[in-house]
């Protein structure tokens, strides 16, 4: 068994009186996709900033490579790709120019950052609109940019959160074909997504979570075995304690 | 530590992105330079189009009583003046008027202070015929009433002063035309009688006029032109300088997390403070281009278009650069408020909603400057965005002073440093950057952290606090002599604060305030530096760069406390113990150990040049620094506050030896008089300063636990 790329021991996060995280533990390996699920305001964002190292927990441990993101956050953040769906990119850059800002940012010489741009745009089939400026895009079109941005520095571990919201069905589906490729290529990918055919088909293991607590995890099997459900949206329902219509029959 | 190449990142594609953004570029450059040319013509057209036709129109008088024929004549005779006959008067006025029922106004009594336009002046018309007249001049159909008073004619025939009113609304241009050209006519018809009168009593010409005053005006052109620039312009450039910052400003904060990149933005490797700064850099750079462009335009149009008929205003390219020097630190202060307080809205309509009314608060200060018989002094200096927008203005007069100019610029530098400190809090909260909520208030909380040690954010929030509230209290205590002074500025504005906020933070004090007892060498060094240094920090920089003999006088009254009978134990106490004491406290105490992330040297310096500027006077600022470097320098190496107290107050005890001892100027040899240290006490002073120096330097160290004893303790 390949040993985790990232580790969270305990997390707990409160805003005010409000707590958005409590006791959060579990890992994600190499060439593994984890799918983080609950309802909103569950935690799920909570508990991606913190592994991605712009949230500081008040309780706990998050550890990249068995190292502490806290510590050492730049260090850390250099190993991590994160992608939200609700992000844009900056309206009067080109993809181009986005990716060589990051690239930048996270640290990349200019003959790799090249090499990987010109990758990335082959890849996600982003030369028709690499020199246009984002504010000109279509939304599918601005999420392949931000994905190329996420993957751009190959980091260990992609934080994916809800990365096919808004988009239509070939969008969506071009996302979750990428976040396969980068599965393939031995990444750890924690993904947080509502669309829970997305979950079955990408997931090898799911947390469930609700207000909070981290309820139920496991292989979509076993989750399926212990809450004797036959999907996987009547399992998240249940453990989001609604009643779903076979058992309301 | 903030690594400046990924600032550089920031700065570049934030400046890319707000070039790119048509509202940035049309305020940066087409407001400026399309606005000011066309604003300029308009005015001056505006202004000679007015004034030919109020040359061309006659003015109309109401002639409320008789004239003799002779000046009637006068008056009417070049056109410019058309009398009409009761014009307004009600009957009953004429008739009480002309039957001499009202009283002839008492003739004005001279006031030296008086504004002529502004002669007796109630705060509304008091008598009936005054009423009428300002009904009738109201009413726009006269522009001014004259009234001859009941007997007029006979008087003047009789060799006696008649008397007559001239009644106008200062309010209104054309009645104040019509007033300028009927007392010029008046006041020639009396130029006449009079020299009838002479002639008639065959008197000498001039006998009647006794003295003739000729006033004239010394302010030069370029003196008017500069008045009127350093009025307008300051106003103009700080506003457009913001104006320019404003949208990239809102763009890069509340913008960016309307669009969700902020949150991208904090997920890559780089630390909070680089991104502020990389923000910050970005916005002051677009202000600093505004500030360029439109004092560039402004010149050129002002040069070249007359906005006001008859005076040329040249921008000076000096002034222009000294202005587009000192505007530097209001457009630093305005781009980190901007900046700061943009990250708290949570998209571009809040920012617009929250930055707006900052724009609008610069506005009441640079009015105030415009106001007459505002100029700079002291008190000002310390005013942000006034003492800028007066200096600027001093500065195109001609007329600053370079003590005034280092008051303004190091109190605007005080302000963006604090309005910095303010902004790098804003975001070290990546909850209030990520959309969260997160009140101002909340910023200011006083968090305490055993242990824990100052940073050089700390160190530059304490210093301006420091400096603002010693400046004025300085300046309130200047009546209580300087003794008193002296004592509340050392113990109450430098010790106080530094002790108890390293308290209130919880500060390890006794590593933020080097508290050990330095070794035989550091011992040994300092004396030999305290007895020294004064010869190279005074000595030789008073040589290479001579302050005005005003300011050693003013030195002279505080060392010798304006000569008041003080007993020498408190001299040494005020003078030479408490510097010591309080001023190590702050500067190589607290303020030093901010900066020690920075590496000894940067340290050494940045302290040493915030200990010459509190000194507040340019002619100290380079002496002070070097003393503060040896100072930064003992402290450091020894590690230890109480090696540079021994220097300190070696350092000021001679200066006052040297002023007040008499038995110690014959064995020095020195009156205390001299305008110069000579040459072999600098060189005898700098050998024994090195020798120091190169005690302070072999000191062994003794404050920081050696490898072995931390190997042993684990």
């Amino acid at each position: 068994m390949t040993k985790p790329i990232v580790e969270a021991r305990g997390l707990c996060r409160n805003f005010g009186p409000v707590c958005a995280a409590q006791d959060i533990t579990f890992e994600v390996r190499a060439g593994e996709i984890v799918g983080l699920l609950g309802p909103n305001g569950a935690g799920k964002t909570t508990i991606l900033r913190m592994l991605a190292g712009v949230l500081t927990p008040d309780v706990g441990q998050v550890l990249l490579n068995g190292n502490d993101v806290v510590a050492d956050p730049i260090a850390a953040k250099r190993r991590i790709g994160f992608l939200s769906g609700d992000t844009q990119m900056y309206q009067r850059l080109t993809p181009r120019e986005s990716l060589q800002y990051f690239g930048r940012l996270y640290g990349m010489d200019e003959a790799r950052l090249r090499r990987r741009i010109d990758e990335m745009i082959a890849r996600l089939e982003m030369s028709g609109f690499a020199g246009q400026t984002c504010g000109t895009l279509s939304s599918g079109q601005k999420q392949r940019a931000n994905i190329a941005r996420a993957f751009l520095h190959e980091p260990d571990l992609l934080i994916l959160d809800e990365p096919t919201t808004a988009l239509d069905v070939v969008s969506g589906h071009f996302i979750v074909q990428s976040i396969r490729a980068e599965k393939q290529a031995g990444r750890a990918v924690l993904l947080s997504t509502h669309v829970m055919s997305e979950a079955e088909y990408l997931c090898d293991r799911i947390l469930l979570l609700h207000e909070g607590r981290l309820v139920e995890q496991g292989t979509l099997a076993e989750l399926l075995d212990r809450s004797k459900c036959a999907n996987l949206t009547d399992a998240f329902l249940k453990n989001a304690g609604i009643q779903t219509d076979r058992e309301a029959l | 530590m903030i690594r400046l190449h990924y600032v550089w990142i920031i700065v570049r594609k934030e400046f890319l992105e707000a070039l790119r953004d048509r509202r940035t570029l049309f305020i940066l450059i087409v407001l400026p330079i399309l606005l000011y040319p066309m604003l300029v013509t308009l005015i001056s057209r505006l202004q000679e189009s007015q004034e030919a036709e109020q040359k061309a129109k006659a003015s109309r008088v109401a002639l409320w009583g008789e004239l003799p024929a002779d000046m009637r004549q006068r008056l009417e005779k070049d056109g410019k003046l058309v009398l009409s006959e009761w014009t307004g008067a009600p009957a009953a006025l004429k008739q009480r008027l002309l039957t001499g029922a009202f009283a002839p106004p008492p003739k004005p009594a001279i006031d030296l202070e008086a504004d002529d336009s502004q002669a007796h002046n109630p705060k509304e018309p008091d008598v009936e015929w005054t009423r009428v007249a300002q009904t009738v001049l109201l009413g726009r159909t006269v522009d001014v009433v004259l009234i001859p008073w009941n007997g007029f004619s006979a008087e003047l025939d009789n060799g006696a002063a008649a008397t007559a009113s001239v009644l106008y609304d200062a309010v209104r241009p054309d009645s104040m035309k019509a007033r300028e050209r009927l007392t010029d006519a008046l006041r020639l018809y009396r130029r006449d009688v009079l020299e009838r009168r002479e002639r008639t009593m065959g008197l000498k010409t001039g006998f009647t006029d006794a003295l003739e005053i000729v006033p004239r005006n010394v302010a030069g052109e370029s003196r008017r032109a500069g008045l009127m620039l350093g009025m307008i312009l300051p106003y103009l450039l700080i506003l457009m300088s913001a104006s320019g910052g404003l949208y990239a400003a809102i763009d890069m904060t509340a913008g960016e997390k309307e669009r969700g990149t902020m949150q991208t933005l904090l997920c890559a490797p780089i630390d909070s403070l680089e991104i502020i700064a990389g923000k910050f850099l970005a916005v002051w750079g677009i202000s600093t281009m505004a500030t360029l462009i439109n004092l560039g335009s402004l010149a050129v149009t002002f040069t070249s278009i007359k906005m006001i008929p008859g005076v040329t205003m040249t921008v000076n390219p000096v002034s222009a650069l000294l202005a587009f020097v000192l505007l530097m630190p209001v457009s630093m202060m305005v781009s980190a408020l901007f900046v700061a307080v943009g990250a708290f809205a949570k998209d571009f309509k809040e920012g617009q909603a929250y930055l707006t009314p900052i724009l609008m608060l610069l506005i009441f200060p640079l009015v105030a400057t415009m106001l007459p018989g505002t100029e700079l002094n002291a008190f000002l200096s310390f005013v942000p965005i006034m003492n800028s927008a007066l200096l600027v203005r001093n500065v195109f007069l001609g007329d600053w002073h370079a003590d005034m100019l280092f008051l303004t610029v190091i109190s605007s530098l005080c302000y963006a440093m604090l309005t910095l400190v303010f902004a790098a809090r804003v975001y070290e909260r990546n909850t209030l950057l990520l959309g969260g909520k997160d009140s101002v208030a909340s910023l200011l909380e006083f968090t305490r952290k055993p242990g824990d040690k100052p940073s050089a954010g700390v160190s530059l929030f304490i210093f301006a606090i420091v400096l603002v509230v010693t400046f004025y209290g300085t300046l309130a205590l200047q009546k209580q002599g300087v003794a008193t002074m002296i004592a509340v500025v050392e113990y109450g504005f430098f010790l106080l604060p530094a002790l108890l906020f390293a308290q209130l933070k919880g500060y390890n004090l006794k590593e933020t305030f080097s508290l050990r007892m330095p070794g035989w060498h550091g011992l040994i060094g300092s004396i030999l530096i305290g007895l020294s240094a004064w010869t190279i920090a005074a000595g030789l920089f008073v040589r290479l760069f001579p302050p005005p003999e005003s300011f050693t006088r003013a030195l002279q009254k505080v060392v010798l406390m304006e000569d008041q009978p003080v007993p020498l134990g408190l001299l040494f106490l005020l003078i030479s113990f408490s510097p010591a004491l309080c001023e190590e406290t702050l500067f190589r105490g607290l303020i030093l150990s901010g900066f020690r992330r920075l590496g000894m040297w940067p340290a050494i310096l940045v302290t040493a040049f915030l200990f010459g500027i509190a000194h507040a006077s340019i002619y100290r600022l380079l002496p002070v620094m070097v003393l503060g470097v040896f100072l930064g320098y003992t402290v450091w190496k020894t590690r230890s506050i109480f090696a540079g107290m021994i220097v300190h107050l070696l350092n000021n005890a001679l200066v006052v030896a040297m002023a007040k001892i008499k038995l110690f100027q014959a064995i020095i040899g020195l009156r205390g008089t001299e305008v110069y240290l000579p040459w072999s006490y600098i060189a005898s002073g700098a050998v024994v300063a090195a020798i120091g120096v190169a005690f302070i330097a072999t000191e062994r160290d003794t404050g920081r636990p050696s490898a072995e004893s931390a190997r042993a303790s684990v």
